[in-house]
């Protein structure tokens, strides 16, 4: 499902913060990506949704080659893709309710499946009390919920989920590891979580990929 | 060397901006010609939107605007050109100071005072919030839905806010004709259409299509360009009334001297 060659990433003022990473992700995979803060995680995860140019290097998903290209505008739809962002990523001008339904309308979904698909997927994160109001107006755990729930909504082949479970107290994390862990054991779905604590992750089937913080270089 | 290095700066960064400017507008294009029916009403709702906050809700603030400048260009005029035979002249007056320049030029440097700011900073403010990222990994395609409603709905509202501009600036200058100089309303408008050519539609045309492409894709420029801090942002929006207002004067004068010359 997504595949990364010979990739390296470096920091902005030129550095080289990851190098020459080969890693390849099946249909129905599990990849654990962790590391101390500052080691990459989250840049990793925006290369593969296609977000963001690595410093050199190919990155394929679902057969479609983002990377030399035009990123994720080559996926064009035809690969259903979730992102789950550490911080931010929900559209501060609608509401939550409204956050979960723009994608399956932009998808051409008709309004009783999205209706459904957004209900469910807001009961299910917890967030049917919060629904009508903005990112800004709701918790930060509510935040990170209705990125989850975005997610789910849309029901994607491949998903990336940076730092999901950080920041949650112990029942909303409950709530996110149980969804992460169905997703996990979903055949048709590609998982890929980036985190700082990997112990949160023990019981995860998933092949593990581990890195280091980028050297500081002396002046 | 390196002062050619430091002539060269500015050209280069001028050349890469018109580059991006192509790019914005042509991926635009391409994109909203690859728009499915079942999206319409997504980017729709948006357009309408844009229509709302740039044309409805400047609506006040242009007509006052174009109200007091018919009324002091005619003023003005009168005070200078009364015992000449003035009021034979009215019309030709209020076309070509009003029709065919200001009512444009200055409906689209409103526009760019109210949304193309608003249009930079809400853009630079998606950006840093991940907003763009988000949208474009979850199969919306941020060039159908935010750029292409923001072109659109600048589009919709500059014509609309030319036409009203145009009409309410003849009103103003009508209202100082009847009460100072009793002038009739027939007679106004009469010296008003017959100055009037299809040449002067076609520059209005021309202007709010050129103009309010370079309100959206200048602000659309800047707003996407902030990558790192919320201090760009202001940075961003004063770029954005710079540049947009040099492109708009610019053009103006070059329909004028294509046109008119």
């Amino acid at each position: 499902m997504i595949e990364l060659l010979n990739l390296a990433l470096d920091l902005t003022e030129g550095r080289q913060l990851v190098q020459e990473i080969q890693l390849r992700v099946p249909r129905g995979g599990n990849q654990l990506i962790t590391g101390p803060s500052g080691s990459g995680k989250s840049r990793l995860l925006k290369v593969m949704a296609g977000t963001e140019r690595p410093a050199h290097g190919t990155v394929r998903v679902g057969g479609h080659q983002l990377w030399p290209g035009d990123g994720v505008l080559a996926l064009g739809g035809k690969v259903r893709l979730g992102f789950a962002f550490a911080a931010g990523g929900l559209l501060s001008n609608l509401t939550l309710r409204e956050n979960m339904a723009l994608p399956l309308r932009f998808q051409g979904m008709p309004p009783a499946e999205v209706r459904q698909r957004t209900e469910a997927a807001l009961e299910r994160l917890d967030l049917l009390a919060v629904a009508e109001l903005r990112p800004h107006a709701v918790s930060a755990s509510a935040r990170k919920h209705g990125n989850l729930a975005r997610v789910l909504a849309l029901a994607p082949e491949l998903i990336l989920l940076d730092d999901p479970l950080e920041g949650l107290d112990a029942g909303d994390r409950s709530i996110a590891l149980e969804l992460v862990q169905t997703w996990a054991a979903d055949p048709d779905c590609s998982l890929v979580i980036a985190a700082e604590e990997p112990h949160a992750f023990t019981h995860l089937k998933a092949e593990r990929l581990q890195l280091s913080p980028a050297p500081v270089e002396s002046p | 060397m390196v002062l050619l290095a430091r002539l060269g700066a500015p050209v280069r960064g001028f050349l890469e901006f018109l580059g991006d400017q192509a790019h914005l507008v042509l991926r635009t294009l391409r994109d909203a010609l690859l728009l499915r029916l079942d999206q319409l009403p997504v980017v729709g709702g948006q357009t309408k939107l844009q229509v709302r906050f740039t044309g409805l809700d400047a609506m006040w603030l242009v007509s006052g605007t174009a109200l007091l400048l018919g009324a002091v260009t005619l003023i003005q005029a009168f005070s200078q050109l009364s015992g000449l035979g003035a009021e034979n002249y009215i019309g030709t007056l209020m076309v070509l100071i009003i029709l065919r320049e200001l009512g444009p030029l200055l409906t689209a440097v409103l526009v760019i005072g109210r949304s193309a700011t608003a249009i930079a900073a809400e853009l630079g403010a998606m950006q840093l919030n991940g907003e763009v990222d988000a949208l474009a990994t979850h199969g919306v395609n941020p060039y159908q839905y935010l750029l292409l409603p923001r072109w659109l709905g600048v589009l919709v509202s500059v014509f609309a806010l030319v036409v009203f501009f145009d009409a309410m600036a003849l009103g103003g200058g009508f209202l100082v004709a009847k009460l100072k100089y009793g002038l009739t309303f027939g007679f106004y408008m009469d010296s008003v259409r017959k100055t009037l050519t299809n040449r002067d539609f076609a520059a209005t045309l021309l202007k709010v299509a050129l103009f309010s492409g370079v309100i959206a894709f200048h602000a659309s420029h800047f707003g996407l360009r902030i990558r790192r801090s919320q201090t760009e942002i202001p940075q961003a929006v004063t770029k954005t009334v710079v540049s947009a207002l040099v492109a708009v004067f610019s053009l103006d004068g070059l329909i004028a001297a294509l046109l008119y010359f």
